[in-house]
């Protein structure tokens, strides 16, 4: 019958024919150059011999990542101040979105650097074949180089379908951050969550570790998008549309019911909790920041926590900005469970790439405080953060990558034990970064928490403020402990050593320290940047 | 045709309704059988029921693509593809039951229960004041059919979503490919040549095979050393796992080949009658 209603209806009024709306592609144009790089990468897999892809994939990245910086840099100059629209709406090129899209592209190459690198481990931290089984004799070969006279002619190789794989995670990040409806959104954080999965169980070296690592990141991952999705149709249910401005006008004036309102919230935000890490949703983050390569969980920590800050900032401020004193509550608890099992559990790790995942816990829960401080100031405080924040994270985990022993990257605390005296370059690279990340005066850490914790309070947060001082004094005590472990502990006589990295790692490093320290001596610059204007509200 | 389909925005007609309750009861029967079914194939079967009496219920009511679309992704692909892993695993394998967490189950149903009844009794509430729209009619979708406005919005509006989901079929393909694909050349399978080279080379301990035991033996067993041309033992051809003969208890054989004792035996080194040669 409907077929037949169809028909009917298809005969009495031919379709008009439709047109689309005018895209702004100069506005589009960083997240095109990056996904239309990421499709060009998967051509040269296919395309190009073995022993050329790596040069070319690195090649390729690189330049599509400077590509769509200087293209954003162009369009700055002369953006609207109040934001663009594109896509039919789909799209939100305003201010935050810009900082957020260079935000991301730099850390993005501070990642890329250290991951392309094949000098601190022979061949890159990722595995030359993943699909061979962790253990076997074919796997011990690959792990420690074919042999020399291998026709092939490369010793140690890499899966490089990680550069265009992390091209596609850089993608989904930006328009994760830029979307401006929630399908646009939800299809961003599967694309940018997707190609994480994969990666994370590529490592070289503890590959059973990894592997579980990634396993474990895919199911929490695919619940996290399952609640995000289900939130999504109740949301729809309760405004009759997915765009966050509809959603806003909606429960701004409505005498509909609240219910699928506050359970489509919910359950929203459960799911975008989850991508950054926040509080009660943590579950995932110290075992995939642990099993991952090492390069990779730098890229996930500080690109991964951006774009997802990014989404919550622009679903709260745009989207449930009228019901805030419904949910703010709420966010109060999450912010403040967050600090507390990120300050707490930290102290008790053994593990260095563990215990940053739970200093990354405690950080989601400052940055949340910022986020839910739904003025301008509170808004660009927690965007001066995501940057600051994300070049330490960078830095740190580049440092961490270069203290090994014969089994890879020594990540038990107890062989950090006097690193000072081995290497006192790398300890005090990293006591600069510990203490960035425990907010102490002169680094960019301190800027982001003043700044934070001073929107917070001229928006009437202070009971919260103070909970996040204590956190931050408790989160400062297991920093310290690794500052004196290094400095003040006779080296273990087999301790590891510190592998003198090749130019791609000390570039990333030196990039993250260098931001960190200006960041924390002249912040103004970014500050006005970031102070720049506010989402688009349309 | 069209006055009836408006009609059916407000109340339900006969053949919905029969439609309704022939279809609702099949649908929770499949949902049922599969929690309790024992056999994983059935479980799926009685899922693919379930799926397939939805998709009925959808086109009932006037969500023709929704309806195709269930039966086709869902039954079609999904489920089939639910299936061949089930045979591929072996249909008989099942996962252990024993409870890791003392009170796992009990904790696992009361909260299941008490969820479902949190997200029932929230959405009946909700809908109560939500008066139904028709999908079809002139009113609805601006007259245009279900399927065409669908095209269109996916087209127009949501174009953007729509090619980015692109972008998610490339990373599913390429991930599949590195996690499935195992190049020929580093599986560690070395071509004949290759093998050769590393031999006379001196990567293996030496050019030749190891000598079998049967060259100048008389005997099947592994357990028989070679004798070299010379009589003696080849040390190469003894078995480190199985106890050879000794050499003394050879020298009757080595005597009987080497033709000092009676004449030697033409069948001894005749190939055609010789045993023993490959073991």
């Amino acid at each position: 019958m409907s077929a037949l209603v169809t028909a009917i209806s298809l005969a009495q009024d031919p379709p008009a024919k439709e047109t689309l709306a005018p895209i702004d592609y100069g506005a589009i144009m960083p997240m095109l150059i990056i996904l239309g790089a990421a499709c060009l990468g998967v051509l040269f897999e296919a395309l190009l011999p073995r022993h050329q892809r790596w040069s070319a994939q690195v090649a390729l990245t690189l330049l599509a990542l400077v590509g769509a910086g200087v293209t954003m840099a162009f369009y700055i100059a002369d953006a609207p101040a109040d934001g663009t629209l594109t896509l039919a709406g789909a799209i939100a090129v305003d201010r935050p979105a810009l900082f957020l899209w260079g935000t991301l592209l730099a850390l993005a190459l501070g990642a890329v650097l250290m991951i392309a690198d094949r000098t601190v481990e022979p061949g890159g931290a990722f595995v030359a074949q993943a699909a061979i089984r962790p253990g076997t004799v074919q796997d011990r070969e690959q792990r420690l180089g074919a042999h020399p006279d291998r026709r092939d002619g490369a010793r140690f190789q890499m899966q490089t379908e990680v550069f265009p794989l992390t091209l596609f995670a850089l993608g989904g990040m930006m328009v994760f951050c830029s979307a401006n409806d929630l399908l646009t959104m939800f299809i961003a954080l599967e694309v940018l969550s997707l190609p994480l999965y994969l990666m994370c169980g590529l490592a070289r070296r503890r590959r059973l570790l990894s592997q579980e690592a990634a396993v474990k990141y895919f199911l929490l991952g695919a619940f996290a998008s399952a609640f995000f999705l289900y939130g999504l149709a109740l949301l729809y249910g309760y405004a009759g549309s997915v765009r966050l401005a509809d959603i806003a006008n909606a429960a701004a004036g409505s005498d509909r019911s609240d219910t699928l309102l506050f359970g489509g919230m919910a359950l929203l935000i459960v799911g975008l909790l989850f991508k950054g890490s926040v509080g009660p949703f943590h579950a995932w983050t110290p075992d995939v920041y642990q099993g991952a390569p090492t390069p990779l969980t730098g890229f996930m920590a500080a690109c991964t926590k951006v774009a997802a800050f990014g989404g919550i900032l622009r679903v709260l401020s745009v989207g449930l900005e009228s019901t805030q004193w419904e949910w703010r509550g709420i966010m109060w608890g999450v912010a403040i469970v967050s600090m507390i099992i990120g300050a707490v559990l930290g102290l008790t790790q053994t593990d260095i790439k563990r215990m940053i995942a739970y200093s990354s816990i405690a950080h989601a829960g400052f940055l949340l405080i910022g986020a839910i401080v739904l003025t301008p100031d509170g808004l660009s405080s927690t965007l001066f953060y995501l940057l600051a924040y994300g070049f330490t994270t960078v830095a740190t985990f580049g440092v961490i990558s270069l203290v090994r022993d014969a089994d890879g990257e020594a990540t038990h605390l107890s062989q950090w034990a006097g690193l000072a005296k081995r290497s006192p370059l790398v300890a005090g690279v990293f006591t600069f970064l510990l203490l960035a990340l425990a907010g102490i005066p002169l680094t960019s850490g301190f800027i982001g928490k003043f700044v934070v914790f001073s929107a917070a309070l001229s928006d009437g947060m202070a009971p919260l403020v103070v909970i996040a001082l204590i956190a931050s004094a408790v989160a400062a005590f297991f920093y310290l402990r690794v500052i004196v472990l290094m400095y003040f502990s006779e080296p273990a006589p087999d301790g590891p050593t510190v592998t003198v990295p090749g130019a791609f790692t000390t570039a990333s490093i030196t990039l993250g320290v260098v931001v960190t320290l200006l960041l924390g001596i002249v912040p103004a610059f970014a500050l006005d940047w970031a102070d720049a204007g506010t989402f688009a509200l349309r | 045709m069209i006055t009836l389909a408006q009609d059916v925005q407000n109340t339900m007609s006969t053949g919905e309704s029969i439609a309704f309750w022939v279809l609702g009861p099949l649908a929770l029967f499949g949902a049922l059988g599969m929690i309790f079914a024992r056999n994983a194939v059935h479980s799926a079967l009685f899922l693919v029921l379930t799926m397939l009496s939805l998709g009925v219920t959808y086109m009932v009511q006037q969500a023709p693509f929704l309806g195709f679309v269930q039966i086709i992704v869902y039954t079609g692909a999904v489920m089939m593809l639910f299936l061949f892993v089930l045979m591929l695993v072996g249909k008989d394998s099942s996962d252990s039951v024993v409870e890791v967490l003392r009170g796992q189950r009990l904790a696992a149903t009361i909260l299941g229960v008490g969820l479902a009844a949190l997200i029932v009794t929230a959405i009946a509430r909700s809908l109560t004041e939500v008066t139904p729209v028709g999908l079809q009619g002139v009113e609805a979708n601006g007259g245009h059919g279900n399927v065409e406005n669908l095209g269109r919005s996916i087209f127009t509006d949501w174009l953007f979503a729509f090619e980015l989901t692109s972008a998610l079929l490339i990373t599913a393909a390429v991930g599949a490919m590195v996690l499935g694909f195992v190049d020929r050349h580093t599986r560690g399978r070395k071509t004949q040549r290759e093998l050769v080279e590393m031999r006379f080379r001196g990567e293996h301990d030496r050019p030749s095979p190891l000598p079998g035991p049967g060259v100048f033996a008389t005997s099947t067993s592994v357990a028989t050393p070679a004798l070299l041309p010379d009589g003696s033992v080849a040390p190469e051809s003894l078995s480190r796992l199985i106890d050879s003969v000794g050499a003394e208890d050879l020298d009757e054989e080595r005597e009987a080949i080497t033709g000092s004792a009676h004449g030697a035996e033409a069948r001894a080194l005749n190939p055609s009658t010789r045993e023993g040669e490959s073991s």
